[in-house]
């Protein structure tokens, strides 16, 4: 027999509905934002690309930008906030985390083969004026580890509560060195619009992870 | 007698001529902490400068003995600095220097000639991006004195300053002079010191 609902539960579900929209037609306009950065706020990299070399490099970084506003989600994802708990379920959470994981690793590969190819692989920045760069290469490094560690965990037989600490730590490092490495490694993020928006996303990240650990710490209580 | 002390005049001037003549010049030791290869080039309107960091060097150099004098300088490309890490990034791809490829630029000098004022012209072999071309380094000999901070030593110091055209060296391919942002004209400055034990 179908269940019918009341008034009461119909509203519940359409203000559900409501609030999910705007979660997602939220994190849509900030995805929006961030790819609109390379073309509104140009960095003068660009202006040195000819052709198929400035599509590439302006490729890799929405590539690069794209990946680093679903670091942030990431977390939210990962730190499940009651908000987000009772609109989306923990279950999809979780399965919204790992797919996310996996885009990101993806969208890291991507940026960085289309950042580094227009000036060729060969000319890798590896030295210590590069340091923002070699800031990306770490990260790289970090997110791929991450996500095949996740992905694999049990064929590689790690211990899962070990993973889980390796895995949440790596986690909050990530979004530091992301912010560092998008602050420094762009001059897009010298003006104050962008630079601002990614202040805010970080500062917003943090603070929603430290209020929800005291929220979950007081329910505890 | 006589003959015995002819035979050692004429030994002793053909050895003192002999050191005149087939000596090498003094052998001086570039002081690459106060040593520069500077360059300039224009941009749209104004003027980028820029120096390469690393670099060694021998120096040869006695103004009354300029057959024996000799410069050889050899500069690694992926020392550019122009104080914009990404842009010497890009200057060391294949866009410019293709430094991977062409680490090194050298310059070998050949002959030295004195063209008055204390103004040398140094004819060598100018190495880059792996071809070899006739250049003329003009030097002027700045002085030779007892050098101020080190005890025992003399200095000797060069300035020169030369304009090549960058695109007769294959240093880019000319696009970016095209669409008029980056100046083919780089003035080069070459400024030395180097020290010799007195």
């Amino acid at each position: 027999m179908p269940h019918v609902m009341d008034p009461q539960e119909r509203a519940e579900s359409v203000e559900l509905k409501i609030y999910r929209s705007l979660v997602i037609g939220f994190l849509l306009l900030v995805m929006g934002g961030a790819l609109s950065i390379p073309f509104v706020y140009e960095s003068q990299t660009l202006w040195y690309q000819l052709g198929i070399k400035k599509i590439m490099l302006r490729g890799g970084q929405m590539a690069g930008l794209l990946a680093a506003t679903l670091l942030f989600v990431q977390i939210l994802l990962a730190a499940r906030g009651k908000l987000l708990k009772k609109l989306f379920g923990v279950a999809a959470l979780m399965r919204w985390h790992r797919t996310n994981g996996i885009i990101v690793s993806l969208l890291a590969v991507i940026h960085v083969m289309l950042v580094l190819a227009p000036e060729g692989v060969a000319n890798l920045p590896i030295s210590k004026k590069y340091w923002p760069e070699m800031v990306g290469i770490a990260l790289l490094w970090i997110i791929l580890s991450m996500a095949i560690s996740s992905r694999f965990r049990e064929k590689l037989g790690l211990d899962y509560k070990k993973w889980r600490i390796i895995h949440k730590m790596l986690g909050y490092l990530v979004v530091l060195l992301i912010a560092v490495h998008v602050l420094f490694v762009s001059d897009s993020f010298e003006h104050a619009i962008p630079r601002a928006a990614l202040f805010t996303s970080f500062l917003g990240v943090l603070l929603s992870v430290v209020l929800n650990k005291i929220a979950s710490g007081s329910s505890k209580l | 007698m006589k003959k015995f002390s002819c035979i050692i005049i004429a030994l002793i001037f053909l050895a003192l001529t002999g050191q005149t003549v087939f000596a090498a010049a003094r052998a001086w030791e570039l002081d690459n902490n106060h040593s520069n290869f500077y360059f300039r080039v224009g941009h749209i309107f104004s003027k980028i400068n820029g120096q390469f960091n690393d670099f060694s060097g021998e120096v040869l150099f006695d103004p009354n003995n300029l057959a024996e004098s000799r410069f050889f300088f050899q500069i690694k490309t992926e020392s550019i600095n122009t104080n914009i890490a990404k842009r010497d990034r890009h200057l060391q791809s294949v866009d410019f220097f293709d430094a991977d490829k062409y680490p090194l630029i050298t310059f070998e000098s050949i002959k030295i000639t004195d063209a008055g004022n204390n103004v040398f012209h140094v004819f060598g072999k100018f190495t880059i991006k792996g071809e070899s071309y006739d250049l003329m380094l003009p030097l002027t000999l700045a002085g030779i004195k007892d050098h101020p901070a080190v005890k025992g030593k003399e200095v000797i110091g060069f300035n020169g300053e030369l304009t090549i055209d960058r695109l007769a060296y294959k240093v880019g391919s000319g696009k970016f002079y095209e669409i008029g942002i980056v100046g083919k004209d780089v003035e080069i400055l070459v400024t030395l010191e180097a020290l010799s034990d007195k």
